[in-house]
C-alpha cells in the first residue's frame, strides 16, 4: 500500500521521534535512517507532526512539472479554502485559480459532496441498529486504520465514493475532457496515498497530488489581494467547505435525512483508536453515524495545512451556507440514480502476516517472542531503531534483527566479557609468584 | 489450579482498575490474530476478555486473567479470591447486578457481564465458592463460525 509520505535521506538523523509515535508501529531505522512498512502505513502524518529534521514530507508532483502542462484540472481538499487571509468562500478561491491557469472542479465538488451527503443519509434513513452504526469513508487513514486493526469493522464501512473522486469523475463526464489531467490538492499523507492508491476502487480519477503548503505558497506569492473577488459569497454553494471541519460532514448528512441521525464525531489518532476499541467490544449502543478524521479538528488539522487550526476552524464559522434548493435537490436525485455514488469495490481487511504458517508453529514462535521480550529492558527506548522492546521481540521472532541490537544488552554483555578477561589476566602462570607471598618470607 | 493447557498470555488485574479492562481486551486480541486465528474469533475473545475482566475489577477485588489454547478452543480464564457468587442462577440473567451505586454511576454493572459472556463463547464453566473466590473459564470454538 502507498502512503504518501517522502523521505529525505539526507535530513533524516535517524533519531527515533516519528518510529515512537506511529499508531500501527510501521516505522523503523534502518543503517541510521527511517523506514517505512508500507504494509502497515496508514498514511495519518504522526510521524510528519514529530520530525523535527524535516526529513518527512508529503509525496506531492513537482510544481514546474505541473505548471507547465497545457492544462490542468485542479480539484481541491475543502481545507484549501481555510488557509488564506480572505474569507473562506470557495468561489473567491476558484477565481483565484482560473487567474493562474488552471480548471478548478468547483461546482461540480459542490455537487459530489451534496451527492454523498445524500447518499449516506438515505443509507442512514434505511439503516436497521442491528447493524450497528455506519462509518465515514472520507477520511482515508481512517479506513486504512480500520482494514490494518478492526477489521471487524469493515463490514460498518459507508459504502460511499469519496466525493473528491465523484467530483473528478461529474467533471469528465460533463465536460467531454477525458484527456484533462486533474491534481488533488492534499493536505495530508492519506489523501496522497488515496490518489496513489485508492481503497474502493481500481485507480484515482486524480492523476496528480499537489500539497495544501505548496499550493497555498504558489496562491499567496501570485493573488496578494482578492478584493475584487471577494463579493461573491452568494454565488454557488459552500455547504461542501465545511467538511474540512469535524462535523461537517454529519451536518450535511442531516440537511438531507429524513429520520434523525444520532450521531458522534470523533477527531485525532488516539480517540479514533480507542473509540473503534470500543465499537468493536460493543460497548457503543444506539449510534447511527461515526465521523472519524484521523486529524484533530478533522482535515484543517492536518499536517500540509499552512494556516492555524484554530484561526481556520474560527474562519468556518463565518461561513454562511443555505440549504440546497429545490432545484438542486432534483438534479441530486437524478444523480442519486446513476449511482454514480458508489464504491467501486468492496474494502477488504489487510492482515498482517501471522507469527507461524500454522496454529503450533505460531505458539512456538509466541513462547520464543515472550522469552526474547524477558531478556529486554522494556524501556522502549527506541535505539534498536523499533518503538518498543516488545516490537524488537516480534522482529527478532520474525527474522529481523537479533539480541545485540539492543545498547543494552550489547552492555551487559561486554560487562560480561570485561569480567571474563579480568579473570583470565589474574590466572597463574607457573613461573609467577602469587600476590601476598613475597621473596623474603619465604627465605625465612 | 489451570495450569493443564499451554499459556498464551497472563495479566494480573487489579481491583477498581476500570481503565485497564480495556487494555487487557485488545492485547488479547492482538495476539490471538499474531497467531492467525479469524477475526471474528478475536473479537469475540475480546468481548469476553473484557467483561470477564470487568467482573474482576468489580467484583472479585482484582485477580489474574489468562488466555490458554486448547486444541481446537481458546479458553479465557478470570481467577478472583473476591466474595464468590451467592446466586449464580440469578448471576446469569440478563440486568441482575450486585455492583456498588458508585460503579453503576460510572456506567458499568449494568447486570450484562455473564450474560453477555454465555452469548460470545461457547462452553462457559464457573466454579464458584462463596467467602473463597470464583474461577471463570469461557471456552471459543476454533472450528467453524457461527452466527451469533
Amino acid at each position: 500500500m502507498s502512503h504518501g509520505i517522502k523521505i529525505n535521506k539526507e535530513a533524516c538523523k535517524g533519531c527515533v521521534n516519528c518510529i515512537k509515535t506511529c499508531p500501527t508501529e510501521a516505522m523503523r531505522v534502518i543503517d541510521g535512517k527511517v523506514r517505512i512498512m508500507e504494509e502497515r502505513c496508514i498514511g495519518c502524518g504522526e510521524c510528519l507532526r514529530s520530525c523535527r529534521h524535516r526529513a518527512l514530507s508529503l509525496k506531492e508532483n513537482d510544481w514546474d512539472f505541473l505548471s507547465s502542462k497545457r492544462s490542468l484540472a485542479v480539484v481541491v481538499d475543502p481545507a484549501l479554502c481555510f488557509q488564506f487571509p480572505w474569507r473562506p468562500y470557495p468561489d473567491v478561491l476558484s477565481q483565484v485559480l482560473r487567474n493562474m491557469g488552471f480548471d478548478p472542479i468547483f461546482k461540480d465538488a459542490a455537487l459530489a459532496f451534496d451527492l454523498t451527503a445524500l447518499a449516506e443519509a438515505r443509507l442512514l434513513d434505511g439503516n436497521s441498529d442491528k447493524r450497528g452504526p455506519m462509518i465515514s469513508t472520507y477520511c482515508p487513514a481512517v479506513v486504512r486504520l480500520i482494514q490494518m486493526k478492526f477489521q471487524e469493522l469493515i463490514k460498518n464501512l459507508s459504502p460511499v465514493e469519496n466525493p473528491l473522486e465523484i467530483c473528478i469523475d461529474l467533471w469528465r463526464a460533463k465536460h467531454v475532457k477525458h484527456n484533462v489531467p486533474a491534481a488533488l490538492v492534499a493536505p495530508c499523507p492519506a489523501r496522497v496515498a488515496m490518489v496513489e492508491d485508492p481503497v474502493g476502487r481500481d485507480a484515482s480519477s486524480a492523476d496528480y497530488v499537489i500539497s495544501v503548503t505548496r499550493m497555498a505558497r504558489e496562491i499567496l506569492t501570485n493573488s496578494r489581494s482578492v478584493e475584487h473577488l471577494e463579493d461573491s459569497a452568494r454565488g454557488s454553494n459552500s455547504r461542501w467547505v465545511r467538511w474540512a471541519s469535524l462535523g461537517g460532514e454529519t451536518a450535511h448528512i442531516k440537511e438531507f435525512a429524513e429520520k434523525p441521525v444520532r450521531s458522534l464525531t470523533v477527531s485525532g489518532m488516539r480517540n479514533v483508536i480507542d473509540l473503534f476499541q470500543e465499537l468493536e467490544l460493543g460497548r457503543l449502543k444506539g449510534i447511527d453515524f461515526i465521523e472519524a478524521r484521523a486529524c484533530n479538528f478533522g482535515c484543517i488539522g492536518g499536517i500540509a495545512n499552512v494556516e492555524s487550526r484554530f484561526i481556520a476552524h474560527q474562519k468556518l464559522k463565518m461561513l454562511a451556507s443555505s440549504a440546497p434548493t429545490d432545484e438542486e435537490k432534483l438534479l441530486l436525485d437524478e444523480l442519486y440514480e446513476t449511482g454514480i455514488w458508489k464504491l467501486q469495490e468492496e474494502i477488504m481487511p489487510v492482515e498482517q502476516a501471522p507469527l507461524g504458517m500454522d496454529l503450533a508453529k505460531a505458539m512456538e514462535k509466541l513462547e520464543e517472542l515472550h522469552s526474547v521480550y524477558a531478556e529486554l529492558p522494556h524501556l522502549d527506548c527506541g535505539t534498536c531503531g523499533r518503538p518498543t522492546c516488545r516490537v524488537m521481540a516480534e522482529d527478532i521472532v520474525k527474522g529481523s534483527g537479533s539480541i545485540e541490537d539492543c545498547i543494552f544488552r550489547v552492555r551487559e554483555r561486554i560487562a560480561e566479557l570485561s569480567e571474563e578477561i579480568h579473570v583470565l589476566s589474574k590466572k597463574l602462570i607457573h613461573t609467577m609468584t602469587p600476590e601476598g607471598e613475597n621473596e623474603d618470607k619465604r627465605d625465612m | 489450579m489451570s495450569a493443564r493447557e499451554p499459556l498464551i498470555v497472563q495479566r494480573e488485574v487489579k481491583p477498581l482498575d476500570f481503565l485497564a479492562a480495556g487494555e487487557t481486551a485488545s492485547e488479547f486480541k492482538e495476539l490471538l490474530k499474531s497467531l492467525g486465528i479469524p477475526t471474528d474469533i478475536c473479537r469475540r475473545a475480546s468481548i469476553v476478555t473484557y467483561e470477564a475482566e470487568m467482573n474482576t475489577v468489580i467484583h472479585g477485588g482484582g485477580g489474574v486473567m489468562s488466555l490458554r489454547l486448547e486444541d481446537d478452543a481458546i479458553i479465557i480464564v478470570a481467577e478472583d479470591q473476591g466474595p464468590g457468587i451467592a446466586d449464580l442462577e440469578k448471576a446469569m440473567q440478563e440486568g441482575y447486578s450486585t455492583a456498588p451505586d458508585f460503579v453503576r454511576e460510572m456506567g458499568f454493572g449494568a447486570g450484562m457481564g455473564l450474560p453477555n459472556i454465555k452469548k460470545y463463547s461457547d462452553k462457559l464453566e464457573i466454579d464458584t465458592r462463596v467467602g473463597e473466590g470464583t474461577t471463570l473459564r469461557a471456552y471459543i470454538s476454533l472450528k467453524g463460525q457461527r452466527e451469533e
